[in-house]
């Protein structure tokens, strides 16, 4: 019995979950004028999406998008990790210190130094170029990555690293073949949540790409909502293409990042 | 996975570095022109240019977010890599690029052409402090209300010459299941526009701005409040819940059919042409109580030469020619608003019924002159609109709220 | 091995991190936080100010926007713990539970959060719209049809309502993350004892989810001090209706990007400094207080 209000409970918050992104892709589907006619109705055709590709050549941002992510979510996580094991797991001096200075980052608005990032990229060469946008991306991850990290290192038993030392492993080999089999929830967690805000920013390309075949998926987006914002049925059809790749993306991280780190560490 | 990481980051790495590009042409001057608005604007009239000068290549970059386009163009032009030419936002917002010294001042003798721009018109891309020029005015906009002439000769109706008319009309297409006026109040911003095309008259235009200026008198004036009560009055006639109604929501009942008129600038002609191919445009100034209406307008931004560009020479040529009548009626054609450039006359008909009204009736748009201070007095008022319509504050209040904000900076 | 060899290569380990994050996210904004020390021209540094940009942002017209926007934030974030994280924390005790569907639903709640927030905002406006919003037209007839974001009153409950459906998946993952680190024999042993699932609940599980916990009580405080992007999609840089969801995030928005004031760099930046100051601060005291060793 009560399982079943479980059941019920779980199932109707994930209709509301899915409602509006269902509206969108219905909408998709449909004539503009039908829409505001009648908010919803039966789909009627594909007629938007082929509009929607033809106008908005989203495929030539699509591969810098998948680049910049990639790259950058790879660096921020490795980098973290490393970081996060001494804060979560040992004592040494100026530990409460460092992870203060890590979390410093998370509490300041990010504009607010694209003036000062925009001289020091320049100084470095790197305006107008991906790396630099892998860069700012995969340092901006760090406080995030750093905190949680460091939160679930804190979390393992203290057995291990005990029964580590008394092995006789060093540090390095502690943290590679006992700390990082069982963190691997969390650093799933921590590279799909770092994925998404990186494939959605828009406002550092804007400011530092000049060369427009340098430019991400985001501020193609931006293009098109200027373009099409009365054109509801176009921009829906649009709005759902872009979301499609981080959708497939999250269905197979849910299962592969878990099931592939662990697998593939495990070795 | 480790093997996966490292040919990752090789990818990365190569795919990252820096390639290099090749110029096919060595001999092509290429200008960079940043603005916001429809792309494709840009390359039509700039090919123009092109044909004429066949050694310039002008590469156009619309930003369409035109918010982030501030933060874009101050960060660029402060760098090595921004563009030659860049649109200008008008008066207040120009001022932080001309006292950073980004902007390249324009001379008649550069730019012939300036010499016989309006004052009024170059007022808006002047600095302040040094009363020079740093920008080609663009264009002109005017605050009116675009109405749907079916809608009309279905109920019967033709554009009111009274008050009272505007008023009945306004109940009839109510009555008909109409929404009379298509108006968001979600936007704020929309709103010093709205009340200034129902009570610029009501306040007495310009004779009254510049006695504001002249500190001599307040925005508390009866008849500035009257005017921007003219929202009040009008409440019943805007679609329901209108301080939840969204700009895009409001262009959306007009262009659907669903609404009669649409209060706002003349840039929504182009808009209802694009977006709505079967709806026949008219446009009226509304009368107000005391007789003809006045019709608000404004300049739009400029064109500004960026002062570290490498082809100072071209890009001033360059500069010449947009502010040549070829380009006046250039732009007015192609993006369907008024040209800054002076003698131009628009080839479309609506076009022109609005620059004879803006001749004989014209007036500034008031919110423009009082943007300065921070917060802006222009957003303190939007805010303080908004509540008004939102019935939690009088038009009286609303009006003290703009001088207390005003007597800031004034 | 000696013990001051370990701790050496405890730095060692920190040190790819502390160069990438300290050249790109410290040292930019650093910097920008000095700024707030000068007068400015635009983007020109002009002449020492002292204080006088922080004595600006006592002035009348900017702090009767400071204080309600911080009220603001610090609704969401209350809005964010009642609503956004008890469910989350319910939603991950309840899938651990379940057998069938388990990652499909966990999928389903996750989904909102890939949306890019303009996108929400703008999907959401639509939904709520008062003129076409699908959302009203079926609650018309029930007689329930609200200006939801155009109301002030209701403006901000549903900023909260949003903010949940966009982020439910993080706080559920991270509890589902940590409830499955816990050894299933510690209930079964306490099911032995006779204890209930309510009381297996409230006195095993819990108190093992309270390093969870602290990391999404401060995570959630960090987010709800600190959110634009979704308050900037829904209300504007002004936070419509009539400021009713103007944030500090919206705040520093406005005085550093749209004022057109020459300052505008200077008074931002010592914005900046406050909003740092009071963020900063308050975690590092939450840090304290919800780590404590019971």
């Amino acid at each position: 019995m009560r399982a079943l209000a479980v059941k019920i409970l779980l199932w109707g918050y994930a209709a509301f979950s899915m409602a509006p992104l269902l509206v969108m892709v219905l909408s998709s589907l449909r004539p503009t004028s039908e829409i505001f006619d009648q908010p919803l109705g039966r789909p009627t055709g594909f007629g938007n999406y082929v509009k929607a590709w033809t106008d908005a050549s989203f495929s030539t941002y699509v591969v810098n998008s998948a680049v910049v992510v990639v790259c950058a979510v790879l660096l921020g996580a490795g980098v973290s990790l490393l970081a996060a094991y001494p804060l979560g797991r040992r004592e040494f001096r100026g530990r409460s210190m460092f992870a203060a200075y890590f979390i410093s980052g998370m509490t300041l608005p990010a504009h607010l130094g694209v003036l000062p990032l925009f001289y020091l990229l320049e100084s470095m060469g790197l305006v107008d170029s991906l790396t630099g946008l892998v860069l700012i991306y995969a340092a901006g991850s760090v406080p995030f990555n750093v905190f949680v990290l460091t939160a679930f290192f804190r979390q393992l038993p203290h057995e291990l690293d005990e029964a580590a030392a008394l092995d006789g492993a060093g540090p390095f080999a502690t943290f590679w073949h006992v700390m990082l089999p069982l963190v691997r929830p969390a650093l799933a967690t921590v590279v799909v949540f770092q994925f998404v805000p990186i494939w959605n920013d828009f406002f550092y390309p804007l400011v530092l790409m000049r060369d427009e075949s340098k430019l991400t998926l985001p501020v193609g987006l931006t293009h098109f909502f200027g373009q099409f914002q009365n054109d509801w049925g176009t921009l829906f059809a649009g709005l759902v293409m872009t979301t499609i790749p981080l959708v497939v993306l999250f269905v197979l991280a849910t299962r592969q990042i878990v099931a592939g780190l662990t697998a593939g560490m495990n070795r | 996975m480790r093997l996966a990481a490292v040919v990752a980051l090789a990818i990365a790495v190569t795919a990252c570095a820096p390639s290099a590009t090749t110029r096919a042409a060595q001999d092509k001057v290429t200008l960079s022109v940043w603005g916001w608005g429809p792309e494709a604007n840009y390359d039509k009239m700039f090919a123009e240019y092109e044909k004429l000068n066949p050694g310039i290549d002008v590469d156009a970059r619309s930003f369409t977010t035109s918010t982030e386009y501030d933060t874009i163009l101050s960060t660029g032009l402060a760098g090595d890599s921004g563009p030659d030419l860049a649109w200008l936002r008008a008066g207040p917002q120009l001022q932080p690029l001309v006292e950073a010294g980004r902007l390249l001042p324009l001379d008649a003798e550069d730019v012939p052409g300036l010499a016989d721009f309006d004052a009024g018109v170059l007022r808006a891309a002047t600095g302040d402090k040094d009363g020079k020029v740093y920008g080609v005015p663009f264009a002109v906009q005017t605050l009116q209300v675009v109405y749907n002439k079916k809608i009309f000769a279905a109920h019967g109706l033709t554009p009111p010459k009274t008050y009272d008319e505007m008023i009945a009309a306004a109940g009839k297409l109510k009555a008909g299941g109409v929404v009379p006026f298509a108006f968001g109040g979600k936007d704020d911003w929309m709103l010093p526009i709205v009340a200034s095309i129902f009570g610029t008259a009501q306040w007495g235009g310009d004779e009254f701005i510049a006695a504001v200026k002249a500190k001599e008198k307040k925005f508390a004036d009866p008849r500035f409040v009257a005017g921007i009560d003219q929202l009040n009055k009008l409440k019943p006639y805007f679609p329901e819940n209108v301080a939840g109604v969204s700009y895009t929501d409001a262009q959306i009942l007009f262009s659907s059919g669903k609404a009669a008129m649409f209060p706002g600038g003349l840039w929504e002609l182009n808009f209802f042409t694009e977006n709505a191919k079967d709806i026949e445009l008219g446009v009226f100034t509304p009368p107000a109580p005391e007789g003809q209406g006045l019709m608000p307008g404004f300049t739009d931004g400029s064109y500004g030469v960026n002062v570290k560009t490498r082809h100072k020479a071209e890009a001033l040529k360059f500069a010449a020619w947009l502010a040549s009548k070829d380009y006046g009626r250039l732009y007015t054609d192609t993006v369907r608003t008024f040209s800054a450039v002076p003698g131009v006359t628009p080839k479309d008909p609506l076009l022109g019924e609005v620059a004879t009204t803006f001749d004989q009736h014209g007036a500034a748009y008031f919110m423009n002159e009082f943007a300065y201070g921070n917060p802006s007095s222009a957003a303190v008022f939007s805010k303080a609109l908004q509540e008004m319509l939102l019935g939690r504050i009088t038009a009286g209040e609303a009006a003290q709220r703009l001088d207390q904000s005003v007597s800031t900076w004034l | 091995m000696a013990l001051g060899a370990r701790r050496g290569s405890s730095y060692l380990f920190l040190i790819p991190a502390l160069l990438l994050y300290s050249a790109f996210v410290v040292y930019p904004l650093f910097t920008g936080l000095t700024y707030s020390f000068f007068s400015w021209k635009g983007t020109l540094r002009d002449g020492f100010a002292g204080v006088d940009n922080y004595a600006g942002l006592l002035s009348g017209t900017f702090l009767d926007q400071l204080l309600p926007a911080l009220g603001h934030n610090f609704l969401l974030f209350a809005g964010t713990m009642l609503v956004q994280n008890t469910l989350g924390l319910a939603f991950a005790v309840a899938l651990s539970r379940v057998r069938r569907g388990k990652r499909a639903l966990q999928t389903m709640f996750a989904l909102p959060y890939l949306v890019n927030p303009l996108v929400i905002g703008y999907l959401w406006t639509l939904l709520l719209s008062p003129t076409f919003g699908p959302v009203n037209s079926l609650l018309k007839p029930l007689g329930l049809a609200m200006p939801w974001l155009g109301d002030p009153q209701t403006a901000l409950p549903t900023v909260i309502v949003i903010t949940t459906w966009q982020w439910v998946g993080f706080p559920m993952l991270l509890f589902s993350a940590a409830l499955s680190g816990i050894p299933p024999e510690y209930g079964e042993a306490a099911r032995t004892d006779g204890a209930g699932s309510w009381q297996v609940f409230w006195r095993i599980t819990l108190p093992l989810l309270k390093p969870a916990m602290a990391t999404v009580t401060i995570l959630s405080f960090i987010g709800s001090m600190g959110t634009f992007a979704l308050v900037y999609a829904l209300g504007g840089s002004n936070g419509a209706p009539a400021g009713a969801t103007d944030v500090l995030g919206l705040l520093f928005y406005r005085t550093a990007f749209a004022s057109g004031d020459v300052n505008a760099l200077g008074t931002s930046s010592a914005l900046a400094v406050f909003m740092f100051t009071f963020i900063f601060g308050s975690t590092l005291l939450l840090e304290r207080v919800l780590r404590r060793k019971a």
